[in-house]
């Protein structure tokens, strides 16, 4: 075992898991398999309020659709959920060390693709993150979903997103007996998630499936971005999202952990973000794993939320931090967690700015 | 929101012919799809083997079906078939009857001759969910060429629908299909329909791809459709191309969250009064009076639907038409008036007239009616109604569009005033163009053998 290996797989974590009201520890792709099994015959959830013992008056109150307040927008988008055939090394090598990276790497991925109206056809190719929601205060952001999955992937999903307003209904997620109308999403059919833009959902959130099978589903892929900016506000010369995530063994069924920028590793697969001296700039980083990451910009610094001078803050779980300043250096530059196991095996990329 | 009952026209609304419902031959009633969900069947899904030859041990379709359950293939080899195919009951859910796909005409089922139930449906899909039916070309039945009714997920693929009574391929109060790679032409109601579709909260959208629809009444009706997407198919030669439409005959008007993209629709100005394929019946479109021939795309009361990127020419009436359901609009039922309303749809990037190569006589009309209604990036070539485009709203759509009196009137007396006994009377309103040549197909507008 080479040394990126044995960081890979020393990073792995053990995943866990419910079937039938039990906790599972997945070690291992036959693991995930089993779990799939169980996920794809599970039957839809009844109403709680059905249930004499469970009964609460809140389970069965019903709350209107939110609409945009005025002048704001419908912002609708039509995304499904899919499996692809992803690659996390798609140009084969890892330009910052100059060597290919370790294969295999490939394996089925699930994630969230934009398509036009109706699903009549996917717009632009399969990404990690899926598509980026954007809105501003004052907003709805109306989701067209359709679950897509197929084969083992034939399992109920969803789409919780952070930040925004939404009642229970659109809540995306799987609550057991407890379930609303939009946390569990069977294979073939179609939910309209409506949330609301309000003066306090300003920032970089995530979205991610919040379905029976959550966890596995989202380290498969199934994530991406919500972006909501005050009325009015400027947008960025320079602006991408930057989810540092990993996929398990036990998800891959490739023997190592790997550790990604948007679903891809090592430098020259990983987003090479481009930008001029004098341009605006904003990295949005998410985390997207169990893990506690960093992010660092050579030659950069600006200063966090708390006016803070930063070069490499923190971002934890489906937290969001961004990195906002103004271009002045030119070069070409690294990014990278700095957490080192993750940036040595694959989670870092390049930042070139043209003079 | 009540109609523009100031119109001298209105009386003359209620004796508009526009697309009606199924026509009840001898069809079953209408239940609730997928109530009970697909039964898995226990043991190894069997092969069915059916030809004309000694050496098959089927010798018709019908016969094996009755052998057949749910997941079972039945193969279908070349040769005609009299017989009108019954699959019935959720016996026979997930059920694959398999003809010649890349020949699907070498697989024929014959209508022809057949008396009673059996010569109304080629193959008639009623409470079976997970159907698959591919690879046949069904021909001059009573009713339809391929039916599904109170089903759940069925496909219908690589199909040919020619010469029925009503409708080529056909579903009914059923949710989440397919329709793809088929044919369907010299119906006389619509090539395709798609009627009755259960409000359902998680929907099961139905997708027609890849389809050609030519040289029918309609080429694509939609009494009360939902969530259907129809894309990348072709509909032209018929006497009006899609036409989604609310109407109190079936169950759950309006129709609603369609979208109609990517397709070409061209050349729809089949006067069948002036000589067709087929009989005229006396009820459908083609039986009452007054029904508009011309037309590329027509919403007759539709909500939240999306008409975009579709390439639409040479149709010389209008290219693309909204109007609100004028007959709904007068009922006292408040359901149904809300029915009627033109409500969120939107009309975007659009190609109206092949660039100038084969003009529509008017691109677009709408008369203002309802309220969200919004068009953006369309590409016009030919005059809209009403010209001054005060009725084209942006995107997004207003809370209440802005109607038009005189547009209304334009539109109505498209439809009123002509005559089917007299073909000549819908063609008066008609501004022709050049065509374009299109490979293998040929102008229609009055047929002759």
């Amino acid at each position: 075992m080479d040394r990126r290996g044995f960081f890979g797989v020393g990073g792995a974590a053990v995943l866990l898991c419910t079937i039938d009201g039990k906790q599972v520890a997945v070690r291992t792709a036959d693991d995930v398999e089993k779990v799939d099994a169980a996920m794809a015959s599970l039957r839809r959830p009844r109403s709680a309020a059905r249930k004499q013992t469970q009964r609460d008056p809140l389970d069965s109150a019903s709350f209107p659709s939110p609409e945009p307040q005025p002048g704001g927008q419908k912002r609708e988008y039509w995304i499904a959920a899919r499996p692809v055939k992803w690659n996390v090394a798609p140009n084969g090598g890892d330009q910052w060390m100059g060597k290919p990276a370790p294969r295999p790497s490939r394996f089925t991925a699930f994630v969230y693709q934009r398509c036009s109206a109706g699903f009549a056809e996917p717009i632009g190719p399969p990404k990690m993150p899926g598509p980026t929601l954007r809105a501003e205060v004052g907003d709805t952001i109306v989701v067209n979903f359709r679950n897509m999955g197929t084969g083992r992937f034939a399992q109920p999903i969803t789409v919780h997103p952070h930040g925004v307003r939404y009642t229970p209904d659109y809540d995306g997620a799987y609550l057991g007996d407890f379930t609303r109308v939009g946390g569990f999403v069977e294979p073939g059919e179609e939910f309209t998630y409506v949330w609301e833009a309000v003066p306090e959902s300003v920032g970089v959130w995530p979205y991610h499936d919040h379905g029976p099978n959550h966890t596995l589903n989202t380290f498969r892929g199934l994530f991406g971005t919500v972006i909501v900016k005050p009325k009015g506000a400027p947008i960025p010369d320079v602006e991408r999202v930057l989810y540092l995530h990993s996929f398990s063994p036990q998800v891959t069924g490739i023997p190592r952990l790997l550790h990604c920028v948007n679903g891809r590793t090592y430098a020259g697969n990983t987003p090479t973000i481009r930008a001029k001296v004098g341009q605006s700039v904003e990295l949005h980083v998410i985390g997207g794993d169990s893990n506690f990451h960093t992010f660092h910009i050579h030659g950069h610094r600006w200063q966090d939320s708390g006016g803070a001078n930063v070069d490499n803050p923190s971002v934890g779980p489906n937290e969001t931090i961004t990195a906002a300043f103004r271009e002045d250096n030119p070069g070409r530059w690294l990014y990278h967690c700095h957490v080192f196991t993750h940036q040595d095996a694959g989670m870092a990329g390049w930042y070139l700015v043209d003079p | 929101m009540l109609p523009f009952r100031s119109l001298p026209l209105v009386a003359s609304v209620a004796l508009l012919a526009f697309p009606t419902a199924a026509l009840a031959i001898d069809y079953p009633p209408a239940g609730n799809p997928g109530k009970g969900g697909t039964k898995v069947r226990a043991g190894k899904a069997k092969t069915l083997t059916v030809c004309k030859q000694r050496k098959c041990r089927y010798r018709s379709i019908g016969a094996a079906v009755r052998k057949a359950r749910g997941g079972d293939t039945i193969k279908v080899r070349n040769g005609t078939y009299k017989e009108g195919v019954n699959i019935t009951g959720s016996r026979y859910d997930g059920l694959k009857l398999v003809g010649n796909t890349g020949k699907p005409r070498k697989v024929v089922l014959q209508g022809k001759g057949l008396k009673g139930a059996k010569a109304q449906n080629g193959v008639l899909i009623n409470n079976a969910d997970g159907v698959t039916v591919k690879g046949f070309y069904a021909r001059k039945y009573k009713a339809n060429g391929f039916f599904v009714v109170n089903a759940v997920g069925y496909t219908l693929t690589k199909l040919v629908a020619g010469h029925t009574g009503v409708y080529g391929i056909y579903a009914f109060n059923s949710k989440g299909g397919t329709m793809s790679r088929s044919e369907a032409f010299e119906n006389n109601d619509a090539g395709f329909y798609i009627g009755q579709t259960p409000r359902q909260t998680k929907p099961k959208r139905s997708i027609v791809s890849k389809v050609k629809s030519h040289t029918n009444v309609l080429g694509f009706s939609g009494t009360n459709m939902r969530y259907v997407t129809i894309k990348d198919s072709d509909f032209y030669n018929n006497g009006s191309g899609i036409v989604p439409n609310a109407l109190d005959s079936e169950k759950f008007p309006p129709p609603d969250r369609n979208v109609i993209s990517g397709n070409r629709i061209f050349w729809n100005n089949f006067n069948y009064y002036a000589g067709a394929p087929f009989t005229i019946p006396a009820s459908g479109p083609a039986g009452l009076a007054g029904y508009p021939i011309g037309v590329g795309v027509l919403l007759f009361g539709s909500q939240n639907t999306v008409v975009e990127k579709n390439r639409i020419f040479g149709n010389w009436l209008a290219g693309f038409g909204a109007i609100q359901q004028i007959q709904l609009a007068l009922e006292k039922d408040p359901k149904l008036q809300e029915a009627s309303v033109l409500r969120g749809n939107t009309v975007r990037n659009n190609d109206f007239g092949l660039g100038g190569g084969d003009l529509n006589g008017r691109d677009m009309f709408y008369d203002g009616s309802g309220t969200g209604n919004c068009f953006a990036g369309n590409t016009v070539r030919s005059p809209n109604v009403p010209a001054d485009n005060s009725t084209f709203a942006p995107c997004p759509g207003p809370a209440a569009n802005t109607p038009n009196s005189d547009a209304q009137k334009e539109g109505l007396s498209w439809v009123v005033g002509v005559n089917k006994s007299d073909p000549s009377t819908f063609e008066k309103f008609w501004i022709k163009h050049p065509h374009s040549v299109q490979k293998g197909i040929k102008p229609l507008e009055r047929f002759t053998r």
